[in-house]
């Protein structure tokens, strides 16, 4: 047996760097000095310094998932700078800050830089080393064991959006669970199941370059960053478009804004019933698109009918005649007029409604596939890649522990609800889960009620985690797979309408790490279900994707993206909607026959009580979800989070910025420094999510802040699965 | 006509994501715990609801008539003919005589250089044909660099367009970093 | 913006002041007060060469590339203070080594002729005030130039100059009350006193000159100045400066000069007011120093 560490001499420079004097560079010397571990420690042959002078390699930034091209500048082995691509849609040549700093995530010190087998108890923090066939043989034997005993539905499989998933849901279909989770129940549940249900498209498109007239309810581009639709809004402020931001807190989207209407949290979907009620009132809508495009028209005019303006005031604390005003306003811009259908818009059971509002909203004005609004499905005009040939999966077997459909019978069963599936573990209803294979995913961080997470991961009989660095996760599990990080890997490639994107490696693997492609592979073999994910290697895999294209992989590699020839978007079927009417439902057919209402209604959030707030969460421009918060260039720029409050608030206790306070719902209480600002509503605190780490393993990000993950209650909508961020009240008192 | 190299930086377009912060420290192998550019904010201004805010990158604003160059024992600190104001290493002796003579605080003293350090306008990057590494990356095309006395440059161009003002204006030291607060729907063609 | 320039900085132009203070007391008294100033002429040439050296000395320290020091000496920057100031610094540091050994005792000359030695005085006293007053004026130059509020005040330098010549002449009293050899008498001391008494006064003077200008000047300035008065400064200001540096030494030496400090007391009197004198001397470069970087404009 190996020696155990503890992660303090894991992640200790010393035991990688012996002998050489680990400054805290960046840069060249942060590069220089971390390339040496790997021959100190005598892994594999390739000799970094040998290779000479510099290169370029374009690939795609994994900062965040929205996928940048990034053209990497190599100099002598050491990449010493990323660069936006200019040739990719996603970011025409830009990187947002997370992007830039993609260097400090590959050279972090913290890296998890070889097999690791928990040596001590579960979050005890000490490991051992082990080699790639033990860890990997290991994990398969626990994965059959509980197979085994327990059947393949006791194994669970959870990952978040990325370029190698569709792999991952492969090896959890061959092995044949049923349970698989994402994070989209914790994200964009209510916008998916609401356009999905309206227009029988999850996620319609934005065309920003021509919007005249712009709603966002919550939708942050300024902080929550889509690189090309952040370049854009900012564009559309600069040529003078009509930009108003709904959110209880002014966000830097709202500062860029025509107009900031600081809503009452959850109440949104008053204002936009207020604005349908206006624009039929007023006949400001589309009358002939509306005929001609959808169905339950009649049945909405009776709905709104007592949704006037006033009525709309006292709910979401928006001024009737302003609402009025927006409503005509907005009308009269179609149709380069948007609602926009937002994205992490789980903030309370209701924003299913909201989204459904604002999806008839839409419609009403017949702004579908118009220049300036929404742009229909773009995945039917997308390239299609070559598909492995594998086996027949085998049936899964038993109900998911996630509820759906049997507790959800309107999510959709790709979406699943991750949070009722971590309540299971820990009820073991209706069946005990007994394993968990997560790959790049924090749940003991993204989940409301941490501490409910990490109890359910204390009753599994195994946890595996693919991670690049000790994430919270990583921390309380019993194997821990390194992923290479994305500059040094290969990952599926990516088609964007006519083009074909690739992840390359952009220098060799720093430590005993390998892609997840590999590790699935490897996985599956050893689970003796190598024929589902058939290919020698990376590159043999990328061919087989390449298959349906004149060009070759290393072409491919060399441009960094190709572009298909004679590609015809395809908008033949842009108004056949995938709707059981086939029609835009602006009355829900689902819906009725579930016997709910059909058509877009009110649902009355809860409000605090005395002396409670309502604590909204949401992101920084600096960091991505509970991931970066150890990347010590955006620590430089976001060192922590802060806990927002009303200025009059932080008078009554007494609080000035920087001061501590302690936040307490009921399921947590956390310490936080205080930001007193007259830029959110009274009632409300506001905190960022991903900080407040609980593995020693980040060592720059542990403690750093704190996490409203630790205060959030676990609230789930019954119709979209979408976990209510916001449905949870806080006291606050200062330190 | 002469070189004369400077910025112009459009505050309407910058959304406070600092990403031109990480690209000049990466670009630059800046140390942690300094900065040679920034982006300051002026805090949420007004009450609730009616409030504003407004954020203005800058960097050093290479002076025409820099106090950073003047203060310099050693000549290390220069002002070049196109008007780029640079540290020749091998002078300096890190005295940080500059630091505390220039009155934007463009300047800090590197730990790991034992020099007075700042922005170069990613001269490098310059003598390559490439933008400044935040002038590349600026979300919001905030950051514009260029040739302040060649009529056809986008720094030109948009200073002829637009009311700009400078910082320190009464200081004398005759920044070159040109601020527009009005929006600009389009960054005009150029150099 | 943070401190760049720190205490080594204030020591630095702290004791590049008290030793050209106490060269131009020695000189002074060497050239105008005959035989019966020889004692405090020696004491001040002989210790002028040790403040001074642990200036530089602190200052190369504080440098971030030491060993590039010699990259001063191979140039004249004449726009930059600390250029030139460091050719008269280095100028004034090797005469006063020189005007050191000129006057120790006899016993230590081993090399040069007593006569010869006694000219060298003599040229040394007639050409050092000029090298003192440039040294102890550069000090509040450097600051000067770098165009900060406080710093940039037009009298700083005076002051600088004023303060040095009161420190220096007060180290020439507190050293020559406490050295066991050689100890000054009453006389001399009384005329030292003096001195010091009218710097003092002028010190106070120009410190409200300087405030009140700044005050009036621009709002940049005015708040800066208003850091020493009621804000982060001002219990350095008001207490240590203006009480402990300014008012008290004066009254004690006023007193002296009186003669109201009974003869018991004189010598624990004469060293707690040079004493303060050059603590309060220290403190207006510490403040200075610090409140002009912690000021901006605006
Ligand atoms: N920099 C950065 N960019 C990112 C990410 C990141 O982590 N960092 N993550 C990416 C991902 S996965 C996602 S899902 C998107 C999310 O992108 P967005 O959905 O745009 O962003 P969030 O910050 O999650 O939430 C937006 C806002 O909702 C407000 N809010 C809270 N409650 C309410 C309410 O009841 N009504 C209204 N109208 N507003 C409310 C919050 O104050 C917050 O400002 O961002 C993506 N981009
Ligand atoms: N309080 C609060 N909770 C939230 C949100 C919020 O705003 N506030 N937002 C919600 C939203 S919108 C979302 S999308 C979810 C996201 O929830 P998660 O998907 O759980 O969170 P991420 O931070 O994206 O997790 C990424 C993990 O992947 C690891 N990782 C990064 N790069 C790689 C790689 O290259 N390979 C591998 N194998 N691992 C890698 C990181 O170290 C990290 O552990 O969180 C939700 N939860
Ligand atoms: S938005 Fe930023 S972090 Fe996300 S992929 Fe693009 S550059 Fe990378
Ligand atoms: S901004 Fe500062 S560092 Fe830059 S040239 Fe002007 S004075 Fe010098
Ligand atoms: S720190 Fe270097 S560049 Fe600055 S003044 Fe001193 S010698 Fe000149
Ligand atoms: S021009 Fe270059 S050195 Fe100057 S701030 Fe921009 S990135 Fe940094
Ligand atoms: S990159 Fe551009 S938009 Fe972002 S903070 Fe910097 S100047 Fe502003
Ligand atoms: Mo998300």
């Amino acid at each position: 047996m190996s020696k155990v560490y503890t992660w303090d001499q894991l992640f200790s420079r010393r035991l990688f760097i012996k002998g050489t004097a680990a400054t805290a560079a960046l840069g060249a010397t942060v590069g220089m000095g971390l390339l040496r571990p790997k021959s100190n420690l005598g892994q594999g042959s390739s000799d970094q310094s040998s290779a000479k002078g510099v290169k370029h390699v374009t690939t795609i930034c994994e900062q965040c998932v929205w996928r940048c091209g990034v053209i990497a500048r190599v100099e002598d082995g050491v990449v010493k700078r990323l660069e936006g691509n200019p040739n990719h849609p996603n970011n025409l040549g830009k990187l947002c800050p997370r992007g830039n700093a993609g260097l400090e995530t590959m050279y972090s010190p913290d890296r998890i830089k070889f097999p690791l087998l928990r040596a001590g108890a579960r979050g005890s923090g000490l490991w051992r080393r082990a080699s790639w066939d033990e860890a990997l043989s290991y994990t398969a034997e626990q994965m059959q064991k509980i197979k085994d005993n327990y059947g393949a539905k006791a194994m669970m499989f959870n990952s978040t959006d990325n370029l190698s998933q569709p792999f991952f849901e492969i090896l959890l279909k061959a092995y044949g669970s049923p349970n698989y989770g994402t994070q989209r129940s914790l994200c964009f549940n209510a916008m998916t199941t609401g356009f999905l249900y309206t227009y029988g498209t999850p996620q319609p498109g934005t065309d920003f370059s021509k919007c005249k007239y712009m709603i966002f309810a919550g939708r942050n581009l300024a902080e929550g960053i889509s690189n090309n639709e952040t370049q854009e809004m900012i564009e559309m402020v600069a040529r003078g478009v009509k930009v108003v931001v709904l959110d209880p807190r002014f966000s830097k989207t709202a500062s860029k804004a025509t107009e900031w209407l600081p809503v009452r949290p959850g109440a949104d979907s008053a204002f936009f019933l207020a604005m349908i009620h206006v624009i039929i009132r007023e006949k400001l809508y589309n009358e002939t698109f509306v005929k001609q495009y959808t169905q339950g028209f009649d049945d909405l005019v009776t709905e709104v009918e007592e949704y006037t303006p006033e009525w709309a005031e006292k709910k979401c604390e928006i001024p009737a005649a302003t609402i009025r005003r927006i409503a005509q306003d907005f009308a009269a811009a179609a149709p380069a007029a948007i609602a926009h259908p937002n994205w992490r818009t789980s903030n309370f059971v209701n924003s299913f409604q909201t989204e459904r509002a604002i999806a008839v909203l839409n419609a009403l004005i017949g702004n579908w596939a118009k220049p300036g609004g929404l742009i229909p499905d773009q995945e039917l005009s997308t390239a299609k890649l070559g598909v492995l040939s594998h086996p027949a999966f085998p049936p899964a077997q038993g109900i998911r522990l996630d509820g759906v459909p049997w507790q959800y019978p309107m999510v959709p069963l790709a979406y699943g609800v991750i949070q009722t599936m971590r309540d299971n573990i820990l009820t073991g209803k209706p069946y005990e889960a007994k394993g968990w294979l997560i790959s790049r995913q924090n749940p003991v961080l993204s989940i409301p009620e941490r501490q409910k997470t990490i109890n359910a991961m204390m009753k599994l009989d195994f946890v595996a985690v693919i991670d690049i660095q000790a994430s919270d996760t990583a921390y309380y599990a019993d194997v821990i797979l390194p992923e290479s990080s994305y500059l040094e890997r290969f990952d599926g490639l990516i088609p964007i309408k006519n083009k074909l994107f690739i992840r390359q490696p952009v220098v060799e693997p720093l430590y005993d790490t390998k892609s997840s492609l590999m590790i699935y592979k490897e996985l599956a073999e050893k689970l003796g279900l190598g024929e589902f994910l058939p290919y020698q290697d990376e590159k043999d895999l990328l061919a087989k994707q390449l298959q349906p294209f004149p060009v070759a992989l290393d072409e491919l590699q060399r441009l960094g993206h190709y572009e298909v020839k004679n590609f015809k978007e395809d908008h033949s079927k842009d108004f056949e909607f995938q709707t059981s009417s086939g029609k835009i439902e602006i009355s829900s057919s689902i819906m009725a026959q579930m016997g709910k209402k059909a058509v877009p209604t009110w649902n009355e959030p809860p409000r605090p009580e005395q002396d409670h707030f309502y604590l909204l969460t949401g992101k920084t421009a600096q960091h991505t979800q509970m991931f970066t918060q150890n990347n010590r260039w955006l620590l430089e720029v976001f060192p922590e989070n802060r806990a927002w409050l009303h200025t009059s608030v932080a008078t009554k206790i007494g609080v000035k910025t920087d001061d501590e306070v302690v936040l307490e719902s009921e399921v947590g209480k956390v310490s936080i420094k205080a930001y007193v600002t007259e830029g959110i509503r009274p009632d409300c605190i506001f905190m960022v999510g991903g900080f407040g780490h609980v593995s020693k393993g980040l060592k720059a990000a542990y403690s750093l802040g704190a996490s409203d993950s630790a205060l959030h209650k676990t609230v789930t909508d019954p119709i979209s699965g979408g976990s209510a961020l916001s449905e949870t009240f806080v006291t606050v008192s200062k330190a | 006509m002469t070189i004369r190299m400077g910025f112009v930086i459009i505050t309407s377009r910058c959304i406070d994501c600092d990403a031109c912060m990480v690209a000049c420290r990466s670009e630059n192998d800046v140390p942690l715990g300094h900065t040679r550019n920034w982006v300051k904010s002026s805090g949420v201004q007004g009450q609730f609801p009616k409030v504003s805010e407004r954020f203005q990158p800058g960097n050093c604003m290479h002076c025409d008539n820099p106090p950073c160059v003047k203060v310099c024992p050693t000549g290390a600190s220069q002002k070049r003919p196109d008007g780029i104001v640079i540290v020749e290493n091998k002078k300096c002796i890190g005295c940080k005589y500059c630091l505390t003579a220039c009155p934007y605080d463009a300047r800090f003293s590197n730990p790991e250089t034992g020099k007075a350090d700042k922005c170069t306008l990613c001269l490098h990057r310059l003598e390559q044909g490439l933008e400044p590494a935040c002038v590349q990356t600026c979300l919001g095309k905030s950051r514009q660099a260029g040739d302040l006395n060649d009529p056809d440059s986008i720094v030109s161009k948009l200073i002829a367009q637009y009311p700009t003002r400078i910082l320190l204006k009464n200081v004398g030291t005759g920044p070159n970093i040109y601020y527009i607060d009005e929006a600009v729907p389009e960054i005009p063609e150029g150099k | 913006m943070e401190l760049t320039w720190g205490l080594m900085i204030v020591i630095y132009l702290f004791a590049a002041g008290l030793s050209a203070g106490a060269m131009i007391t020695s000189n002074l008294s060497y050239l105008y007060g005959g035989q019966d100033f020889q004692r405090v002429s020696r004491v001040g040439a002989l210790i002028t060469p040790f403040p001074i050296s642990l200036g530089l000395g602190v200052l190369v320290l504080d440098l971030g590339s030491p060993f590039n020091f010699y990259q001063l000496f191979l140039t004249l920057e004449l726009s930059s203070p600390m250029s030139y100031g460091s050719w008269l610094i280095l100028i004034f540091s090797i005469f006063s080594i020189i005007n050191f050994y000129l006057w120790l005792p006899k016993k230590f000359q081993i090399v040069g002729q007593t006569l010869q030695l006694e000219k060298g005085k003599k040229l040394l006293a007639k050409i050092m005030p000029f090298l003192s007053v440039g040294v102890a004026s550069y000090t509040g130059l450097l600051l000067n130039a770098a165009v900060r509020p406080i710093w940039n005040a037009p009298l700083l330098p005076i002051l600088f100059l004023v303060s040095a010549f009161s420190t220096g002449v007060a180290a020439v009293i507190l050293i020559a009350t406490l050295s066991p050899w050689e100890r000054a008498r009453h006389k001399e001391l009384h005329v030292l006193t003096m001195a010091d008494v009218g710097l003092i006064i002028l010190e106070c003077l120009l410190i409200l000159f300087i405030i009140v200008m700044g005050r009036f000047s621009s709002d940049s300035e005015s708040v800066a100045f208003g850091s020493l008065l009621y804000g982060h400064y001002a219990w350095i200001f008001w207490l240590l400066i203006v009480g402990f540096g300014l008012m008290l030494p004066l009254l004690l030496e006023f007193m002296e000069l009186k003669n109201k400090i009974p003869v018991k007391w004189t010598w624990p009197v004469t060293i707690s007011s040079s004493f303060l004198v050059i603590f309060g001397g220290f403190f207006v470069r510490y403040i200075i120093t610090y409140a002009g970087q912690t000021s901006s404009w605006f």
